[in-house]
């Protein structure tokens, strides 16, 4: 059994940048806990949840994806390149770690995402298992778990009252890890701790089944009327992925832009001509919900939310996916869906 | 703070059909939440404590919510100077709302906006900046312009452009924000350097002398960007240079948008 002390997290992220990986973990920034690049000096907190997801360092804000030299009429295509560093993923939370077999589906689907692939075939995966939930935590609800192995190359489970950790490789990538942590690594023994308790709220089936017959119910103006239509949660979530691809160009260069976008916006669906397909928030709070419960089990068997709970917790309007699931699931017991 | 009150006011402008719509408060999971109370029965769920800073003055920019006109909105002495900046300029009609007017640990009762201006200019005319800001912003300004770079690309560095900042700020209220223009493109959409500089500028800029420091945008931005720091050093110069208080005079014209012959013109040359 390999393992090491809960206090010696900051070593093993020093040993694997040593080793030649990009090391993300969740570290101090000011007030806020974020995942970051590991660099020496950091405070290592896991003990908090972070404000963005592990999505950041696969499918980044923004990426330049074309460039171009302009001279006068004429103009040259730049070879973009862009970095796909081997990295590690490092005590992350199994929600964000489930979140990647949802992002490997959506952009390998109908078109095959060389930018993100390039960056996913070089990311190695490290889930924490997760013994503390907050009251927006709802992996269990969604087919997750505090201590989900979804999506992992290795696992580290706390020890021992939390003074130690377990690493326990899971595949190659998991095993070529804990070669290249050496001695940041001792064999032992440890008893792992027991994971977080964290309740099922809904059945996501039963909202499925709702949101099927539901398109134009009331309850959708009653649930968003709260939300301000920024794109806080969808640039918080693990799994959304919408983007838009934007020209910029000066008098000498050009570059296509891709950035990430939000249902949530008004100008999301908004034509060229003015219609919006989607005039209201509660039109486009209801896609929100309708993409990860019913268009995406519908299309690839996952449920496209991983309850990690950071849209509820970074809200500010106090929008939050849970509730709305729970309101949407009592609904449905009140006026049960039509058999098909 | 007579907590029942307000709920009974609530309900009762609800019950007599003064208001359609009751935007306050309510405790989800230990935190405050805004509320929306339709029916006269759910004004028990409302709350109000310290912690509830939202600005619900930037709800009446949606379409579904000025549907329900007249809306009465809890409402602490920042956001009531909201309501009044929003009518002088000219974004809303004096009947719209109903102003649920809470602060210094008293519930003031219903108040129309006209009496919400007088209440703001008879007890709470001198509403602060934040001690805390006012010395961050000191510290600031005896950096070399160098340093003060680097410290705001560090902050701005975070920004992932999802315009919470905007979203929670009732004075944000443009069909088309000037970020979105892009005929021509005034800011670049990259979610990094010049974009993420130029854009959290020109939102301060374009506040100034109409924030009323309720420091809405700040706590929504889930990245921790100290913006206050940008908005409170701009209210100041507003307030220093050109007398501005806004949201304590209906009918006052903005500074940003106004010109006076005896304006200071020192600064050109």
């Amino acid at each position: 059994m390999k393992i090491l002390d809960a206090s010696k997290l900051s070593d093993l992220a020093d040993t694997l940048a040593g080793a030649g990986y990009r090391v993300v973990v969740p570290v101090q920034d000011g007030d806020r806990v974020r995942y970051a690049e590991w660099s020496p000096g950091a405070t290592i907190r896991t003990d908090a949840f972070p404000v963005n997801s592990a999505k950041d360092f696969l499918f980044p804000r923004s990426e330049v994806i074309d460039r171009y030299q302009l001279d006068g009429d004429d103009f040259t295509p730049l070879e973009v390149r862009p970095p796909a560093p081997r990295t590690v993923l490092l005590a992350v939370r199994p929600c964000d770690a489930a979140s990647l077999a949802m992002l490997d589906t959506i952009f390998n689907w109908d078109y095959e995402d060389d930018l993100y692939n390039a960056r996913r075939a070089a990311t190695t995966v490290v889930p924490l298992v997760c013994t503390r939930a907050d009251a927006q935590c709802f992996c269990t609800s969604v087919g997750g778990a505090p201590d989900s192995s979804a999506g992992a190359d290795a696992l580290l489970h706390p020890a021992d009252g939390g003074s130690r950790l377990i690493l326990e490789p899971l595949t190659d990538k998991g095993k070529a890890l804990v070669e290249a942590a050496g001695g940041a690594l001792a064999d032992g023994k440890a008893a792992p701790d027991a994971p977080a308790d964290v309740p099922a709220r809904f059945d996501p089936d039963k909202v499925r089944a709702w949101l099927a017959d539901n398109f134009e119910a009331d309850l959708w103006d009653l649930l968003s009327y709260a939300c301000l239509g920024c794109g806080a949660c969808a640039y918080a979530c693990p799994t959304c992925h919408c983007f838009d691809m934007q020209d910029e160009a000066t008098r000498t260069e050009s570059v296509r832009l891709r950035n990430w976008d939000s249902c949530g916006f008004a100008l999301f669906t908004k034509h060229a001509g003015g219609h919006n397909p989607r005039p209201d928030q509660a039109a486009r709070w209801r896609n929100r919900v309708m993409h990860k419960f019913s268009y995406i089990p519908e299309r690839f068997d996952l449920v496209g939310c991983t309850g990690c709970g950071r849209c509820a917790r970074l809200c500010p309007a106090g929008m939050a996916m849970l509730e709305a699931c729970t309101r949407i699931e009592e609904e449905a017991r009140k006026a049960p869906a039509h058999e098909s | 703070m007579d907590l029942a009150k307000l709920r009974q006011d609530a309900a009762a402008l609800l019950a007599d059909g003064r208001a359609g719509l009751v935007i306050g408060f309510r405790e989800r999971a230990g935190a405050c939440v805004p509320a929306f109370v339709t029916d006269a029965d759910q004004a028990d769920a409302l709350v109000y404590d310290d912690t509830c800073i939202a600005n619900l003055a930037a709800y009446l920019r949606k379409p579904e919510i000025r549907q329900r006109r007249p809306v009465a909105l809890v409402a602490r002495p920042h956001v009531m100077r909201s309501l009044i900046l929003l009518k002088a300029e000219h974004q809303l009609q004096g009947d719209d709302v109903l102003v649920l007017a809470v602060g210094d640990d008293t519930y003031h009762g219903v108040l129309t906006l006209a009496e919400a201006e007088r209440l703001l200019n008879e007890t709470y005319a001198d509403l602060a900046t934040d001690a805390q800001v006012l010395a961050e912003i000191e510290r600031l300004e005896q950096m070399s312009p160098e340093e003060r770079a680097r410290f705001w690309s560090e902050q701005f560095a975070k920004c992932t452009r999802c315009y919470a900042c905007r979203a929670a700020c009732p004075m944000c209220y443009c069909e088309r924000c000037i970020v979105e223009k892009n005929v021509p493109q005034w800011i670049s959409t990259a979610a990094a350097g010049h974009g993420n500089y130029a854009w959290n500028v020109i939102r301060a800029f374009h506040l100034a002398g109409r924030c009323i420091e309720c420091g809405a945008c700040e706590a929504a931005c889930p990245q921790g960007i100290p913006l206050m720091l940008l908005n409170a050093l701009l209210a100041r110069e507003a307030r220093d240079q050109f007398d501005a208080r806004p949201g304590y005079d209906a009918e006052a014209e903005p500074v940003v948008g106004s010109w006076n012959k005896d304006d200071d013109e020192g600064f050109i040359r």
